[in-house]
């Protein structure tokens, strides 16, 4: 008895400390931005490296999202755009390219789950959409948009957006709607409601948290989406991921505090949806090959 | 008799003519269903990958006139991407980094999953931190990566500190290890994808055939192997499968950090895609290696998708019999 309650408190100890040193890794570069969004300047690039703030500032975020000194100081005046600006873009274009998607997504792949619109080979391929790198269409794509007069506009990116995260939407929703019984379907037929109205008013009313999953799901990628953007926006609606890259490139010296901040900004909204949907992440991935 | 026959041939046209118009009330609700799909496809993607194909035959770029009067050169942007050992060697980075990751993200995505299916104080804790990574975005991650990884930054600091050695190789300067550096913040980024389905994966694996195995005597070792194993081939596949086809694509971190260099060394097929494109504004030779990669790419992804449906479907059947077991 006794070597077996010696052996479960070895495992655990072994078990808690992976897990520990994992959580250490995972966790310290997050760590670092943060801390480094609160350093004073001479404290960014020290040596040796300062692990505390010391003192803790503002000054980052006042300069970065309010422009506290950006067009005193040339160095700081980075873009024609502040960043509150790119905050609105990118919160109009994320939002709106996901709920687009997430609208139509969850129609058709009612129509996958009821009718089979798409075989099981189609929805495959439509996964291509996902699949295949997008660095491969964006040159067209930009010359496609500019004789469109959609380039650097927000309908623009929303439709991209919107194309490109469809197939997760469909997915998604999919292994949702499979879980409503039919039953509830046949019996508002035989009440004489319309096809629509069943679909409106019953079925994906039915799967409301499963949307707001997915929706929120398919956020973090229009959220943090990078190559596209950088693509076909360019002065007038960048987004948040761009104009933190700007802070890089026309600058000589270091700016790792301003960027921090910046990027402070960028993630939380992403951290705080990821964590309100964590438990439905794994279904985004899966594809139907997760049972429960 | 002949009064029976009528009267049934009576209420059959009707009934027959209903089922034929809810047959064609079916199939309009069908159609108008698939709309959506139908117009992005007709009216962005087409037009975009006709495009494409456009300019891998013609020469244009941004100098010349209008593109519509752009020359055909047949095969030649073709045969200048395929000559390319720039290209070549684009190739054989872009599978090293997807191949390095993947398994990266993988081993450690199995090893945290492993120890966590099971319910324990502090699971919840655990799983919120282990998922952090995957909520930044990856230009930021690249840029945080910046601010720890100079020479004598915090994280040569610590691991000095930790080994009692000084540890300072140059993650962001040296040739030889840039591109490892990237494939260590891509399994920093993406090993929470890996563990997510695994651990879902690992839940949902039905508990009487590992309990079965335990009252035979099994040693924990044979029913990971002969039990668990097996039962989650499907989702280690697709683990495997969307990590490698994303790390393939990977552009935002290695372009903000190292925009290909030092040297070439991070030169990977988005990134030297890009430059061809967008620094050298060679449209054409970059729509023409876009398509060669595309290809490439369509080749993977449809044997992938190939294996995924196979693994589905042996998934359903097993589902199915245990379902029929079940009701008898």
């Amino acid at each position: 008895m006794i070597t077996r309650s010696r052996r479960r408190l070895i495992s655990a100890t072994v078990r808690y400390a992976i897990l520990s040193i994992w959580g250490v890794v995972a966790f310290f570069p997050i760590y670092w931005m943060v801390s480094t969004s609160f350093k004073p300047d001479i404290q960014w690039f020290a040596w040796p490296p300062v692990y505390f703030p010391d003192p803790p500032t503002l000054t980052n975020y006042m300069n970065v999202w309010l422009g506290a000194e950006q067009y005193d100081q040339t160095q700081y005046a980075i873009s024609s755009q502040t960043p509150l600006v790119s905050l609105w873009n990118t919160t109009v274009i994320a939002f709106s390219s996901t709920f687009l998607a997430v609208a139509f997504g969850s129609v058709l792949a009612y129509g996958v789950s009821r009718y089979r619109i798409l075989s099981e080979a189609r929805m495959f391929q439509l996964l291509m959409l996902r699949m295949i790198p997008p660095i491969v269409v964006v040159a067209p794509l930009s010359l496609y948009y500019s004789a469109l007069g959609l380039l650097d506009t927000r309908i623009g990116v929303i439709m991209v957006y919107f194309l490109t995260t469809l197939p997760y939407a469909v997915w998604m929703t999919k292994s949702f709607i499979d879980e409503v019984p039919r039953e509830v379907e046949q019996a508002a037929e035989i009440l004489g409601a319309s096809r629509w109205r069943t679909v409106f008013e019953i079925v994906l009313p039915l799967i409301r948290s499963g949307l707001v999953a997915t929706f929120l799901f398919i956020l973090i990628l229009t959220w943090s989406e990078y190559l596209l953007a950088l693509i076909i926006t360019k002065t007038q609606v960048s987004t948040l991921p761009i104009e933190l890259s700007k802070y890089q490139g026309s600058t000589e010296g270091r700016v790792y505090g301003r960027q921090a901040a910046l990027a402070v900004g960028i993630t939380i909204p992403l951290m705080v949806v990821g964590l309100i949907i964590r438990k439905h992440l794994a279904r985004g991935f899966s594809f139907g090959m997760i049972r429960r | 008799m002949a009064v029976d026959v009528l009267s049934a041939g009576k209420t059959q046209l009707p009934s027959m003519a209903r089922t034929q118009s809810r047959r064609l009330a079916v199939r309009h609700f069908k159609l108008s269903l698939l709309l959506p799909l139908i117009a992005l496809f007709a009216f962005l993607l087409m037009p975009v990958l006709l495009l494409q194909l456009y300019f891998s035959f013609h020469q244009w770029t941004v100098y010349l006139g209008s593109w519509s009067e752009a020359d055909f050169v047949g095969l030649d942007l073709f045969r200048e991407v395929l000559t390319d050992p720039r290209f070549g060697w684009a190739v054989v980075r872009s599978l090293a980094f997807a191949t390095s990751s993947t398994l990266g993200c993988f081993v450690f995505g199995f090893l945290l999953a492993y120890l966590m299916y099971k319910p324990f104080r502090g699971q919840a804790f655990f799983y919120i931190i282990f998922i952090l990574p995957m909520l930044t975005v990856p230009v930021v991650v690249a840029y945080t990566a910046e601010m720890m990884l100079y020479q004598s930054g915090p994280i040569n600091d610590l691991i000095s500190r930790i080994i009692g050695v000084d540890f300072k190789p140059a993650w962001l300067s040296n040739p030889d290890i840039a591109l490892a550096t990237v494939a260590l913040l891509e399994i920093w980024n993406w090993t929470p994808f890996s563990f997510i389905i695994l651990l879902a994966g690992l839940s949902a694996i039905p508990k009487e055939p590992i309990e079965a195995a335990e009252i035979l005597g099994a040693s924990k070792w044979r029913i990971f192997w002969e039990v668990q194993l097996p039962l989650l081939r499907p989702v280690i596949f697709l683990a495997l499968v969307l990590r490698f086809l994303e790390a393939m694509a990977e552009f935002p971190k290695t372009w903000a950090l190292f925009q290909g260099g030092p040297g070439s060394a991070t030169e990977t097929l988005p990134i030297y895609i890009f430059m061809t494109t967008w620094q050298y504004f060679q449209i054409s030779k970059g729509a023409a290696m876009s398509y060669i990669v595309m290809l490439l790419m369509v080749v993977i992804v449809l044997i992938a998708i190939q294996l995924l449906r196979r693994e589905k479907r042996s998934l359903d059947q097993m589902y199915e019999l245990r379902a029929k077991e079940a009701e008898s």
